[in-house]
């Protein structure tokens, strides 16, 4: 075939696939110039270049897409879902053309004018109301299109193969490294070769670059097919996708594309309800799907969340017991997050019916396992009711990891940098090791591990004495299952690491993952994070971590006793500041809507209380926002943030501020200045305004005759505030006695006995005689006083 | 041709005949690293310029005792399926071509040997068992006797 039509060809494919997420998104939003223009250059390409390749097909096609689009760019034409739906027809027959063009190598007779016409067909009637565009210069548009792809084609064959060239020259330069330094003194000779060394690095650097691509080629297909899915399904689905600009590795991205397509059909096809079925339950008629990715370290995490119904666990787990995945006396001993991932179960399908587009019976469990071959781990979010999210994490390339390199028994060994969450000696203050019944574990900043020894894994589970002190402890967080503290003799350092397999009968024990060859020259086995604990027998998996979570949570509370903490906190300005963790009595979550302005200040309505909350103003911009709850003993106040970061140990130096305000003072934590709150200064401000206390402890007042209710209306919010609790309609048996008697009338003022005093009320203004005590009833401060003089008189 | 080329060597205590197939070289190896927690027979890894090869010490393979590796100790590196390893030899002799039919085994070997050993061969006068390396790698390792 010849050359020029294999790149148009290439390039074609590539722009297409592009253009109908392009579209798709376009059509939600038909304003969006940007898109549009992006729209009118694939199509104004391909016409370019198939009229130079003569294939008239290919070129009447673009040719009336291009038309079309450039009405709307002039604001002669609305951007409609009919005018979508023919553009996405005309890309359609393009890429079958395109195929059929790649396979014979000539352009097949035919006729277009069914799709052509779908698009001329319409009604192309100037629009008034069409967002008005100014239409640049066609011209214009297309020379900045040539300067963002200007690039070349290779073949996949040949870039894996430089790969595979790179990686051994960086091992031979590894090799002449050390030959360098046992043997010559020669400066010169060291130099050059530094210089070599150098430029092998960068080219390396080069290498892994290009086999980079953007995710976004992984996800500008996604729209369409949600588009397709949903309509066919005759749901609504609004697509997002987010991060497009993350690099990931080009054999990754095959290796995702096809678990990623999987769990959006499973998204579109069981997660999302109806549009009348999501009417009723409150949600908006449109479900949506958010996919984003993000790189965090080595790993690259591509997260899918549907708004919809959610897993049911117990419909799971009764497939799962229908299916005799799990025996029914097994049932009860399972936890949530083990019937949860019963999803990932071989054989088992959650729709109730098989439906053509994803209950055949493949699922989860195919998802999962694709990703684990290639070393990414598959979580789940599952909010019942609310949706579900899919969380896959994948190391960014295959080859080339950063390791932490790490000793024990006098050996090196490397441990993959992405499993690594932290390191700590192990006798830091924030370690605590217990040994209990055989095993032993580690507490850090209360949060409880299994603790594993490198060595003694490595010896088959015998124990080592090792008294040394400065053992460091790495905490691995293997892919899936939780952290388990890895004690090492000595942690040495970070370094890019060339990962080749090692041979089957050293793989096959489990504890290693690879091996890899330094600089020294000396082979290091790569441990295999999440078959280190497995080997023996420590379980590192859900059932263990739940026991040790309770455990930890009274480790923590004692620990919060003994000694001060601070919590760590993104606040709503997203500056990170602390405040002492024992003003805290919880970090609430609510509905925005449970947050409103009243008489100038912020209240929020948790439970059966209403707090008051230190912001300005009620937020916005989002569904839920975070408070921490703070309490007194007597008082209780709420204070936005945005997010709690992390539970740090009380540093001893604050410098104070001057002058008393929200900010006591300035910490240091891990060197960055932090604002610390004065929780003191928060109460002062709303004294008064709440008093959980005193609702419980303050003089109980009787409001009795109140027949009209006038009293329980309009009295009893006045004396609440005041701090009274109060009590009103029969008197029940078993009910305390008053502190106070207020009474409306006159008729039964003897009925508690003359034991409770009694403050009595009037309907007039002025009393009956000298010796009328009675109080008029509009008298706020009358009748506050009259019932303080009472009550004080009680106690006397 | 390369099917009657074998090298003659010393291991386990045994004079081979080596088939030359997968030999790959013979080099001299200094402190192979140790892999725990692997088989038995696996002495460690070394590298060769930039390729790791898994040392195999074929007296463990034939049921004796493991044998301490001497410094540039001589060891065979072979290929098996995509891998690189070396066998612990006691003493290289020679490459040569033997003309000589192989002959087939009866039974005669003890277990360890019987997994690994194909046939026999005369050369200059001598029997020798006719051995592929691979075998030290693939069979399952003998109890110790």
């Amino acid at each position: 075939m010849d050359d020029l039509l294999t790149d148009f060809l290439a390039e074609a494919a590539e722009m297409l696939a592009d253009a109908s997420g392009a579209i798709v998104a376009w059509e939600g939003d038909p304003g969006d110039r940007d898109r549009l223009d992006a729209i009118f250059r694939f199509v104004h390409t391909i016409k370019g270049s198939s009229g130079f390749l003569t294939l008239p097909r290919v070129t009447a096609l673009a040719h009336a897409a291009e038309d079309a689009l450039d009405q709307v760019r002039r604001g002669a034409r609305n951007a409609d879902v009919a005018l979508v739906s023919a553009v996405l027809a005309i890309i359609d027959r393009l890429n079958q053309l395109c195929e059929t063009l790649g396979k014979s190598g000539v352009e097949p007779a035919g006729d277009d004018q069914d799709v052509i016409s779908l698009l001329s067909g319409l009604t192309a009637a100037p629009v008034e109301t069409a967002v008005p565009v100014a239409a640049p210069s066609v011209d214009e548009d297309v020379a900045a299109a040539v300067q963002s792809w200007r690039s070349i084609r290779v073949p996949l064959p040949l870039l894996d193969s430089v790969m595979t060239g790179i990686t051994d020259m960086v091992l031979a330069r590894n090799d002449f490294a050390r030959l360098l330094r046992e043997n010559n003194r020669d400066p010169a000779l060291v130099a050059s070769f530094d210089r070599l060394s150098d430029s092998i690095a960068g080219m390396r650097q080069s290498v892994s670059q290009m086999r980079m691509q953007r995710i976004d080629k992984l996800f500008s297909p996604l729209p369409r097919i949600a588009r397709d899915l949903a309509t066919e399904l005759g749901k609504q689905v609004q697509m997002v996708t987010n991060g497009g600009e993350v690099e990931l590795d080009r054999e990754m991205i095959e290796n995702i594309r096809d678990p990623l397509t999987h769990i959006i059909r499973n998204a579109i096809d069981h997660g999302l309800e109806s549009a009348a079925d999501r009417q009723t339950t409150g949600k908006d008629a449109i479900g949506r799907i958010m996919v984003s990715a993000r790189q965090s370290g080595n790993q690259i995490e591509i997260e899918v969340a549907d708004d919809g119904r959610g897993i049911c666990i117990d419909k799971l787990v009764a497939k799962a017991l229908s299916a005799k995945i799990i025996a029914s006396a097994d049932v009860a001993l399972m936890t949530p997050r083990q019937k949860l991932d019963l999803i990932f179960a071989p054989g088992l399908s959650t729709a109730a019916k098989v439906t053509a587009i994803s209950g055949r019976g493949v699922g989860m469990d195919i998802v999962k396992s694709n990703i684990e071959k290639i070393g990414g781990i598959v979580e789940l979010r599952n909010d019942e009711g609310r949706g579900l999210c899919v969380i896959l994490r994948v190391p960014m390339t295959l080859t080339i990891i950063s390791g932490l390199l790490v000793s024990a028994s006098n050996q090196h060994f490397a441990i993959p940098r992405g499993a690594v969450r932290e390191i700590l000696l192990e006798s830091s203050d924030t370690v605590r090791i217990d040994r209990l019944g055989g095993g032993e574990f580690v507490s850090v900043r209360g949060e409880r591990m299994a603790l594993v020894r490198l060595e003694n894994i490595l010896s088959g589970g015998e124990d080592h004495d090792d008294d040394s002190d400065d053992r460091a402890l790495v905490i691995v967080r293997p892919g899936q299952g939780h952290c388990y503290a890895l004690s090492v003799a000595a942690i040495h350092d970070h370094e890019e690491l060339v990962i080749k397999p090692a041979a089957p009968l050293i793989m096959a024990t489990g504890l290693y993952a690879g091996t890899t060859l330094p600089d020294n020259g000396r082979p290091v086995l790569l441990l295999d994070a999440l078959g280190l604990p497995a080997v023996i027998g420590v379980d590192v998996g859900v059932a263990a971590q739940l026991g040790s979570e309770l455990l930890a949570r009274e480790a923590d509370a004692l620990e919060t006793r003994t000694r001060g903490q601070l919590l760590l906190f993104r606040d709503c300005d997203q500056s990170v500041r602390a405040i002492n963790l024992t003003a805290i009595e919880r970090v609430e979550e609510v509905p925005l809507s449970d947050i409103f302005e009243s008489a100038g200040s912020v209240q929020v309505h948790i439970g059966g209380d209403i707090i008051p909350v230190h912001a300005s103003a009620v937020p916005s911009g989002c569904e839920k926002v975070k408070l921490l709850r703070l309490f007194d003993g007597r008082n209780e106040i709420c204070y936005l943030i945005d997010s709690v970061i992390d539970i740090i140990r009380m540093t001893d130096s604050v410098k104070a501020s001057k002058v008393p305000g929200l900010v006591a003072g300035i910490i240091l934590v891990a060197d960055q200045p932090i604002e610390l709150i004065d929780p003191f200064w928060l109460m002062e401000q709303v004294a008064g305004g709440s008093r959980r206390a005193e609702r419980k402890h303050g003089p109980l007042c009787r409001l009795a005759a109140d027949d009209d209710g006038w009293a329980a209306n309009f009295l009893a919010p006045i004396l609440r505030s005041a701090g009274y609790r109060i009590a009103s309609g029969p008197v029940l048996a078993d009910e305390e006695v008053a502190d106070v008697l207020l009474c409306s009338s006159e008729t039964d003022i003897a009925a508690d006995g003359p034991t409770v005093p009694v403050v009595r009320l009037r309907m007039t203004v002025n009393g009956e005689g000298p010796d009328d005590d009675s109080i008029y009833r509009y008298d706020r401060a009358g009748v506050l006083s009259a019932l303080r003089s009472r009550v004080a008189g009680t106690g006397q | 041709m390369m099917d009657k080329l074998y090298l003659i060597a010393q291991i386990a205590d045994t004079r081979v005949a080596l088939r030359s197939r997968s030999i790959n070289s013979v080099v001299g190896v200094e402190n192979p690293v140790p892999v725990p927690g692997a088989p038995p027979h696996v002495v460690g890894l070394f590298a060769l310029r930039s390729r790791i090869l898994t040392l195999i010490d074929p007296h463990v393979v034939v049921g004796l005792a493991p044998v301490k590796v001497a410094d540039s100790q001589r060891v065979i590196v072979v290929d098996v399926a995509g891998h690189g390893y070396a066998l612990l030899a006691d003493r290289i002799e020679d490459v040569c071509f033997i003309e000589a039919p192989e002959t087939p085994l009866h039974g005669q070997l003890s277990p360890g040997w019987a997994r690994v050993a194909d046939a026999l061969v005369e050369f200059e006068g001598a029997t020798l068992l006719v051995v592929d390396p691979a075998h030290f790698i693939t069979t399952p390792v003998a109890r110790a006797a």
